[in-house]
């Protein structure tokens, strides 16, 4: 049968090319596959549900017991959208994810650069200090950086979300693992011809690292879309609210849920679309951030 | 030579420039606040402006809030139900994506598929999963099994179990995946002398995979305690903490006591227990990995 033909080139895992001889081991394989299937459709049938649930009407919503909806008419989607000013939480959103990104990847990095390569006199005292970072909880310390961000005067504008990003203990941890394996020669080289050292970090060392600099962007795009304490608490009452600082809004008000529905399903596309253009980085990248440490 | 050192001063020096603004944000964003947290714990506030020093006082006011007791406890069972459905399941899923060799790729990106959903959505959409009533998701589906409709998150013994399995379904993909590749670097030749003495599948599966990946669950498991240990918007938008308390966390009563009640001082005083406990539990995440350099995940 052609479906156990495939387990010859079987590399990795307990069941091995020679145990598919034995019929018991056939039918478990046969199990773990549909079981694999099984997992797929628990991950993604919550997300498919809400997406095809939004074209249903309140009533509908609320009266019929139906998984899915009577009819499909893509303009309730174009209503709740126009009615609930989804344009301008979602230019919002994209201004507080294009800040924070930017932010990201420039001041991690120069920082992880000075941790990596120059290494001045007393950085072990800072590399210390960022590990620790990396363990401390940011939501323990919200409510004091909230009150210092209102006492500077910072609230109600994007700088706060933007400069945040910028202050990522992870995103300096693998900026710094990236650089450690570049090639030491070139910047001995370079040092040698008189480059200063910032001008080797944008001639030399960023050119690069361009595969990790897309790791750290994609992360921090999906981190600045889904966040939504520090948005909700800096942005919350000014006309910058994010689709996420507005999702939370429904909490407290009466809105019909399936403009709740269509408003997550909004919600949702963007990292949808990022993650289908770089699943093969952002799977990837989990799996060695995950393990190397 | 005198050259050659005023070089590496200015090396120096020019080096610790390009990491100033760094260093600037975490002091302003991680550090500072941390530091501020103990301070603001040990004064009164009138909104934001820090009043008369009163030590312990706010402490003992969190203490003895009726809430603090029943947030202490959740915040263990949240921790119990993470351990037995949020830790397995990963596991389990790794084996069998691991032990298949049909469309993996496409199993690997579909089980990633919920950790790219913003939290906020994810706890939303499960809140209309669990809706109660006959028009609520899982109710639809139990009925088509025939069982009567279940009020979810509304019956006090289940908000902490779904709230959990809410958590697994977003990040168990994610967990997976590094279980995955730590089985996939087994050494091949383990297996195959294991076989030659005799070793059924299974007794492979128990001597040879799981003991494999046991020095990297074990580093997984205390992450998960951590990150358990503050949970917040799932209670605070699924259940609001409810029915009567009984899922309210105690990161969600920092959240009420600063931004519903504005007393910034007592949430600063559980803000410092809380990040206490969390180096208590950091400790012995290191002694776990023995002085390793920390190890950490994405999510």
């Amino acid at each position: 049968m052609s479906f156990f033909k495939k387990y010859r080139d079987k590399q990795d895992g307990t069941i091995r090319f020679y145990d598919i001889k034995s019929s018991w081991i056939k039918f478990i394989s046969i199990l773990i596959f549909l079981a694999c299937i099984i997992m797929v459709v628990i991950a993604i049938f919550p997300a498919l549900w809400v997406f095809l649930a939004s074209f249903k009407d309140i009533q509908e919503f609320r009266r019929t017991p139906t998984l899915f909806p009577n009819k499909y008419n893509f303009n309730v989607f174009l209503k709740t959208w126009n009615e609930l000013h989804f344009l301008k939480y979602y230019l919002n959103s994209f201004i507080a994810v294009a800040g924070s990104t930017i932010c990201a990847i420039f001041f991690n990095g120069l920082l992880a650069y000075g941790l990596a390569i120059l290494k001045p006199k007393g950085y072990k005292i800072v590399t210390g200090l960022v590990m620790w970072s990396l363990l401390i909880p940011a939501t323990t310390s919200m409510v004091s950086l909230f009150v210092n961000i209102t006492r500077v005067g910072l609230d109600g504008t994007f700088l706060p979300l933007w400069l945040a990003a910028g202050a990522n203990a992870f995103y300096v941890l693998l900026f710094k693992q990236f650089f450690e394996q570049l090639p030491k020669e070139l910047i001995e080289a370079s040092e040698l011809d008189g480059c200063s050292n910032f001008k080797i970090f944008y001639k030399i060392v960023f050119p690069l690292s361009v595969p990790i600099v897309m790791v750290v962007a994609i992360f921090a795009a999906c981190a600045a879309w889904s966040d939504f304490l520090l948005p909700y608490l800096v942005l919350s009452n000014t006309d910058k609210v994010t689709v996420m600082v507005r999702l939370f809004q429904f909490r407290t008000s009466n809105t019909n849920d399936v403009d709740v529905l269509r408003a997550i399903v909004f919600s949702i596309i963007p990292p949808i679309i990022l993650f289908t253009i770089f699943q093969k980085q952002i799977t990837q990248s989990v799996v060695s951030a995950g393990i190397k440490g | 030579m005198r050259e050659k050192k005023s070089s590496s001063i200015l090396h120096s020096i020019s080096a610790w420039l390009i990491m100033l603004p760094g260093l600037i944000l975490f002091a302003f964003f991680v550090w500072e606040p941390l530091l501020e947290s103990i301070r603001l714990s040990l004064y009164t506030a009138k909104g934001i402006h820090l009043m008369d020093f009163v030590g312990l006082k706010n402490y003992i006011a969190v203490l003895q809030h009726p809430d603090f007791l029943p947030a202490i406890r959740n915040t263990f069972l949240y921790t119990f139900w993470s351990l037995i459905i949020g830790f397995l399941i990963p596991i389990i899923m790794a084996t069998f994506i691991t032990e298949t060799v049909h469309m993996k790729s496409f199993f690997r990106v579909g089980v990633y598929f919920p950790n790219i959903m913003p939290g906020l959505a994810t706890v939303m959409m499960w809140g209309y999963l669990f809706r109660p009533g006959k028009t609520g998701v899982f109710n639809i589906l139990l009925s088509a099994l025939g069982i009567q409709p279940f009020d979810w998150l509304a019956s006090p013994a289940w908000t902490i179990p779904l709230i959990v399995l809410t958590m697994t379904w977003k990040s168990a993909g994610s967990t997976a995946l590094i279980y995955m590749a730590g089985m996939g670097s087994i050494n091949p030749e383990l297996y195959e002398a294991a076989t030659i003495d005799g070793a059924t599948p299974w007794k492979r599966f128990l001597h040879i995979s799981l003991p494999s990946i046991f020095g990297l669950g074990k580093t997984l498991l205390i992450l998960q305690i951590i990150s358990v240990f503050q949970i917040l918007y799932e209670p605070l938008v699924m259940t609001n903490g409810g029915p009567n308390n009984a899922s309210i966390s105690v990161m969600q009563l920092v959240f009420r006591y600063a931004f519903e009640d504005y007393n910034y001082p007592m949430a600063a005083s559980l803000s410092v227990i809380i990040s206490i406990i969390l180096v208590l539990l950091t400790a012995v995440y290191f002694k776990a990995t023995k002085g390793k350099k920390p190890e950490y995940s994405t999510n």
